[in-house]
């Protein structure tokens, strides 16, 4: 996956990009829009602002030129629906200048939007009320590595998989790794708690977070947590920042929990006859006391798009679905026992066929198959809605026929893949390349709200790892429990007075 | 048909480290994978079994830990494997391992082709099937990258050349190395695999084939490696500054004059 999309279209500004924002960021017409625009206030970066940021960060460090800031107009989600310029983007270094930078936004009320890597999916690094971004990249440094304690030291501009790399060479693991490996910052993981396709054996990022240097929304840099497995001293702050989208607060510094690297791996690629066949076999894997590192699925639609991108000759035409499942551990003969029983599993389960791999390029080729949907789908029509839905493990099979129903109800495709072990199924609404904006708008809106009614009934909840940014709000607002909210908006009030941080992510106060 | 297809094992290029004193890379058994361009022998073996039926042997020289890559042939759909694997292997060049692996191709199987990969990704000679044929005294085609027809006595097939493709007819047995473009490997199966466990490995030493002594590992071998050195890349360009319009034309001709010298233009 790309850190930035090579998209040179110019993006809209328009508010109806988000219905849920407040009526006064209205900003004018479909067009790119300078610094010097014109703006109703409290928003407006005045060239005083400028220079107060550039003495804070040094001149090369802060960016208005539109052309520049365009990579930073985005994240992961659709730019034409949701992208919007910033005023400013300032590049910090240290934790002491991202403190200046806070202050200087609560002194003139401008909304301050973290950045890390921009390979979000809901919207959450989008300055979709302009604004400042601060952006980590130049905070990317591994502070300490100690050994002693299994603990990293990172700044929250490290790519997560540099770190996983670096610790690699000391037969060390960083566990919480989310599927966009390549490029993801570790402190946009911790804003979005990141999870990805090992979740259901290591868990999501939070169980990995030890510590966090947190600058307040204002101003204030405080460390929650430490290098302590056990804490319990006071609220548990740290972990109500992990997943905040960026809301309470910038992430500066982590201290990551790290453990033994697993030495021996093992993938199945299981090809079934129907979704259903593949789904139902899930629960039965997972109550069998074996702990796959991962089970993915992937529909017919998945496989077949993402097949024919690749130019994969694996016999899949016959599947109507297929399960990755990957075991691993430190034993090589029982990541192999493992493997078999999990296989022959699937095989009593009417598996078509179980295909395995146990080097290093067969590995890579099956992954590469999950990998590639998403950037499959992109070529077919750019315009989709990859959605992040999550329910009780045993309620997957019941989610298939929904998604079935409603993709005949609203005639458009809605391949579905994911992490099928953990709950996690990123059903993704496609647009017809046919179809006008506008119908695909409102056929995205009733499909969504049918799609989470659905989800809803199923126990489940809208997103498990990608969260709500501004892409689900709307939805959120709509579907949350109202006295859940209001604890929520409280909190938000508290820690942000002057509602600078991350403004109008998550829901509006 | 009887298939014979030599593999071996070689350092998983992900994973090589250089000795940052001698240059020369750290070896570990662990890190060893099958070579990746054999893969495409076994899978021209595999479809020309399915094909026509045949038996497939896949024959390794190596350490015990070779006989991993061997079962995973095994998994693919190879019938049987043989593993040589003695001390008095050890070191062997091309010419030596050619000899030894033909020695055991003409003692013990009877055999209709030979087919290998077009090099391995260590040693990247390419020598090691047409050596094969050489001491086997029979016909080679190398980089073959696709089997057109087969008869029975004779199989014909386009060989990749430089300059595009010639089709050979080829009277069996002999030897063919074939180049990726050949087919997509297949990926092992789990009935496969636990097929696989039941097969015996058989491996086998200096004593079991009649070798003349003197043609084995590291003294049989011709070839030494006297250094190891790691070549300097050097661009020799030139820069031309452009301030003007008329520095345009002139730039033009520097940069004209700068391929020609260099033959390129």
């Amino acid at each position: 996956m790309a850190v930035h999309r090579s998209n040179s279209g110019k993006y809209s500004h328009s508010n109806t990009a988000d219905p849920g924002a407040p009526v006064s960021t209205a900003n004018g017409p479909s067009i790119n829009r300078g610094p010097s625009a014109s703006r109703a206030k409290p928003t407006e970066i005045t060239p005083s602002i400028l220079e107060e940021l550039k003495a804070i960060v040094g001149p090369t460090h802060v960016w208005t030129d539109p052309e520049k800031m365009e990579s930073y107009c985005h994240d992961e989600t659709d730019a034409k629906s949701y992208g919007h310029m910033p005023d400013a983007v300032v590049f910090p270094r240290t934790t002491e200048e991202v403190c200046k930078i806070v202050k200087l936004a609560n002194r003139y009320r401008v909304p301050l939007v973290p950045r890390g890597a921009g390979s979000g999916l809901s919207g959450g690094a989008i300055p979709h009320q302009g604004g400042i971004v601060v952006s980590l990249e130049r905070m990317n440094k591994l502070l300490e590595l100690d050994t002693a304690n299994m603990v990293a030291v990172v700044e929250a501009g490290m790519v997560t998989n540099e770190l996983a790399r670096t610790v690699e060479e000391h037969g060390l693991f960083y566990a919480g790794y989310p599927m966009s490996l390549e490029t993801c910052f570790i402190g946009g993981n911790i804003a979005e708690n990141a999870g990805g396709g090992k979740a259901i054996k290591y868990g999501v990022t939070g169980r990995y977070i030890l510590g966090i240097e947190l600058v307040t929304p204002t101003g204030d840099a405080v460390w929650l947590g430490g290098k302590l497995s056990k804490d319990v001293t006071g609220y548990d702050l740290k972990s109500l920042v992990i997943g905040s989208e960026g809301t309470l607060g910038i992430v500066t510094k982590a201290i990551v929990k790290l453990i033994g690297l697993p030495t021996a791996r093992a993938d199945l690629l299981v090809l079934f006859k129907t979704p259903k066949e593949a789904i139902d076999t899930v629960p039965v894997i997972l109550t069998r006391g074996i702990v796959p590192t991962s089970i993915e699925f992937m529909d017919r639609l998945s496989i077949q798009t993402s097949c024919r991108y690749l130019n994969e000759t694996l016999p899949y035409e016959e599947a109507g679905a297929l399960l990755l499942i990957e075991v691993d551990g430190t034993n090589a003969e029982q990541v192999e026992t493992d493997m078999i029983t999990v296989g022959e599993l699937c095989e009593t389960r009417g598996a078509l066929q179980v295909y395995v791999a146990q080097d290093k390029n067969n590995m890579e080729r099956i992954w590469n198959v999950r990998r590639n949907i998403a950037e499959a789908f992109k070529v077919y029509c750019p315009v989709q809605s990859l959605e992040d839905i999550v329910v009780p493990t045993s309620r997957i099979p019941d989610l298939i026929p929904e998604l079935e129903a409603l993709s005949k109800k609203y005639s458009i495709q809605i391949p579905c893949y994911g992490h099928a072990g953990d709950g996690n199924l990123h059903a993704t609404l496609v647009k017809d390349p046919d179809m006008d904006m506008l119908t695909w708008k409102k056929v995205e809106d009733s499909c969504l709200r049918d799609l989470y009614a659905a989800v809803a009934r199923l126990e489940g909840k809208i997103s498990g790892e990608h969260g709500i940014g501004i892409k689900r709000k709307k939805y959120f607002q709509e579907i949350v429990n109202p006295v859940e909210l209001e604890l929520m908006r409280a909190i938000k009030r508290a820690w942000d007075p002057n509602n600078i941080m991350n403004p109008g992510k998550i829901m509006d106060l | 048909m009887h298939i014979v297809v030599p593999i071996k094992q070689v350092p998983d290029t992900a994973r090589v480290k250089l000795d940052p004193v001698t240059g020369t890379m750290i070896r570990s058994e662990a890190d060893a994978v099958m070579n990746p361009l054999d893969l495409y022998a076994v899978e021209t073996a595999l479809r020309l079994k399915e094909q026509y039926g045949g038996w497939i042997t896949v024959l390794s020289m190596g350490p015990k830990s070779a006989a991993r890559s061997i079962k995973e042939d095994l998994a693919m759909g190879c019938d049987e494997g043989i593993l040589l694997s003695d001390k008095a292997f050890a070191g062997s060049d091309t010419w030596a391992t050619s000899y030894t692996l033909s020695t055991v191709i003409r003692q013990s199987l009877s055999f209709d082709l030979i087919i290998a990969g077009e090099r391995a990704t260590d040693g990247d000679t390419g020598q090691v099937g047409p050596g094969i044929a050489a001491w086997l005294d029979i016909p080679v085609a190398t980089y073959v990258s696709r089997i057109l027809s087969f008869d029975g006595n004779r199989i014909e097939v386009a060989r990749l050349t430089e300059d595009g493709y010639e089709r050979l007819s080829v009277p069996l047995p002999s030897v063919l190395t074939v180049v990726k473009e050949i087919a997509v490997p297949r990926l092992p199966t789990l009935r496969g695999i636990l097929k696989a466990r039941s097969l015996e490995i058989a491996v086998r030493g200096k004593a079991d084939y009649p070798f003349q002594d003197e043609y084995l590992g590291l003294q049989g071998s011709p070839t030494r490696v006297v250094k190891i050195e790691t070549p300097l890349i050097s661009r020799k360009g030139a820069v031309v500054t452009i301030k003007t319009e008329e520095d345009l034309s002139q730039a033009a001709e520097e940069f004209v004059r700068f391929l020609s010298q260099k033959g390129l233009i």
